[in-house]
């Protein structure tokens, strides 16, 4: 098992997907995909399916509509895979977290490596986060 | 006072007129007249209706429909009001295109039934929601 | 003595060792000038190897009403052709004399195979995102068959009607294809049918990422998917080195890499500065332009120019 992360640490191929967020922590996700900060020196890729994906960059609070949809997602992705948690809102629900759709935060249905924190947070924090989390496999 | 106030008034006598600002005047009307002033202010005047609102207030369901004039910049929003136990309204989705979904949405969340309104199905919730509880009422105790 | 010399040939040099190493280390040189022109660092140059070994150790999954032997078959065949026609046009470019007669029809049989091989594997996944990605492949396959016909057309003319590549080889010791109005012509039009062939924009149509989910290749992972950009790595060494054999042959080694780093760099600019084609206009572009393009290049290569 420790091969195949060791494996994964210098070429995470990174999916993204977005159960019922605002899309701020989407923009900053895609903000920080573009050659301002140049993630491809850590060779993370956007791949354009879960099938091809080493790490899945999650945001938003989950739905009752979209819980079965994200573990499907989670299902179809290929172990070993990190579940990268961005935004206060897949890390614990932040103000949302009374409302009568909510199911909970991503750690009650999958199991989640890495949390980064913000509303949004920056591309240099996601970046921060990726990199830290990928240097601790 | 503008024009399109004026023939409001004249062509709806018993509305009550609230002004807010210069730019947000509220009309309050009874909800049997809301398909004629609805074809009054979207077809003959042109309006847009850009969103509808559903309160659930002391007095009952109250009912908002926000209708822009784009030429001045100026909302003139008609508001009716329908009680709580028996919450009935005409539909205007054969007027506008637009209130479909809207109407649909508050149908699903406040409980409001609309008479005429061809495709009355779930929008937002999940599949497996009850449909007899709506979220957005002041007594939801969750389900 | 003449098994192992085939053997060497097959597995080490010019074969599956030689492409599969320098083919990756290509696709970096890619990604590097492609970072470099974005005024950005890039990978580091390990980074095609790394990418690899990641795949082979990530677990394969196969759809569940798919069917299984199709869809573990079509990278295999995908690598293969591409394997075989890489091996030939890297040999007879080392050795013009060992050309048999019919070898290019051999060569352009093999290099059709590897887009075949990613529309068999898109068809058996049972995914209608596939299935589009697998019919626009199709028609980009049906629509550069043609120019890229007659673009081979002209300096089997040229070299006075022989369909061996060798004797092409060695009909241009005095002045190359190239150096004629005919030779630029057919130059320009396969360099236009290198990019779909490679599937690098303008012309990636069957598996752009932002329309269909990465198109053929969107059920495949592990092993079969490493095997598919294998074959497009081999793809991107072997092809400069046809239209290099074909029209612009090299003495020594030296001008062959110099000749080879400068059709790469007109393909990677290609791709970097052009958005991409839907594909009825590539449809049209390559039947309606570049069809009559090569068609002008035959008549005057039968008219002597």
């Amino acid at each position: 098992m420790s091969i195949k992360l060791k494996a994964l640490k210098k070429s995470p191929w990174v999916f993204h997907v977005a159960a019922a967020s605002c899309n701020n922590c989407d923009i900053e996700i895609l903000a920080a995909l573009t050659p301002r900060f140049d993630v491809e020196r850590f060779g993370i890729l956007l791949v354009g399916s879960p099938r091809h994906a080493d790490a899945l960059l999650v945001t938003g609070v989950i739905n009752r509509k979209t819980l079965p949809r994200v573990l499907e997602v989670y299902n179809q992705t290929p172990k070993p895979c990190l579940v990268i948690a961005v935004g206060t809102c897949a890390c614990d629900c932040h103000m949302f977290k009374d409302s009568y759709n909510v199911v909970g935060p991503y750690d009650k249905h999958i199991p989640v490596d890495v949390y980064i924190p913000g509303c949004p947070p920056k591309p240099e924090a996601i970046i921060a986060g990726v990199v830290k989390a990928l240097s601790k496999l | 006072m503008s024009e399109l106030l004026t023939e409001i008034k004249n062509r709806f006598p018993e509305i009550e007129v609230y002004e807010h600002n210069k730019r947000r005047l509220y009309l309050k009307i009874s909800k049997e007249k809301i398909r004629e002033i609805a074809y009054f202010l979207h077809k003959e005047k042109g309006l847009r209706l850009s969103i509808m609102t559903g309160v659930d207030t002391r007095d009952g369901i109250e009912i908002l429909y926000h209708f822009s004039e784009d030429k001045t910049g100026t909302y003139y929003t008609v508001k009716i009001i329908t009680d709580r136990d028996n919450p009935e309204v005409d539909t205007i989705s054969d007027i506008t295109k637009a209130s479909e979904w809207i109407e649909r949405e508050i149908w699903e969340l406040l409980g409001v039934n609309f008479i005429g309104h061809k495709n009355l199905k779930p929008l937002l919730t999940s599949e497996d929601w009850p449909r007899d509880k709506h979220p957005l009422r002041r007594d939801y105790e969750g389900i | 003595m003449n098994v192992l010399t085939l053997l060497f040939n097959f597995l080490i040099f010019p074969g599956f060792l030689f492409l599969t190493v320098i083919g990756m280390f290509l696709t970096f040189l890619d990604r590097k000038i492609t970072a470099r022109i974005q005024w950005r660092v890039g990978p580091p140059w390990y980074q095609p190897y790394a990418d690899f070994l990641k795949l082979l150790l990530k677990e394969v999954i196969i759809p569940v009403n798919s069917s299984k032997l199709t869809f573990l078959f079509a990278p295999i065949l995908s690598f293969l052709s591409a394997l075989i026609s890489g091996t030939m046009i890297y040999y007879f470019l080392l050795y013009p004399q060992k050309s048999f007669l019919g070898d290019i029809i051999v060569i352009l049989y093999f290099l059709t195979m590897v887009p075949v091989g990613f529309i068999l594997g898109a068809s058996s996944s049972r995914n209608p995102l596939s299935a589009c990605g697998a019919s626009r492949e199709m028609t980009l396959l049906i629509s550069y068959e043609l120019p890229f016909i007659f673009a081979l057309l002209i300096p089997i003319i040229k070299a006075g009607g022989k369909i061996k590549m060798g004797e092409i080889i060695l009909a241009q010791t005095n002045l190359p294809f190239l150096y004629s109005l005919s030779g630029i012509i057919s130059a320009l039009t396969l360099l236009f049918i290198f990019q779909a062939k490679l599937g690098y924009v303008p012309f990636d149509i069957a598996e752009a990422e932002q329309e269909i989910m990465a198109g053929t290749i969107l059920e495949y992972s592990g092993v079969c998917l490493a095997l598919f950009k294998l074959a497009r790595a081999i793809l991107l060494l072997s092809l400069p080195a046809l239209l290099i054999s074909l029209l612009w042959p090299a003495r020594n080694i030296f001008t062959f890499i110099i000749k080879f780093l400068i059709i790469f760099l007109l393909i990677v600019l290609m791709k970097n500065t052009n958005p991409r084609l839907r594909i009825d206009q590539a449809l049209k572009f390559f039947w309606f332009i570049l069809g009559p393009f090569s068609i002008l290049g035959i008549i005057l290569v039968l008219s002597g120019l």
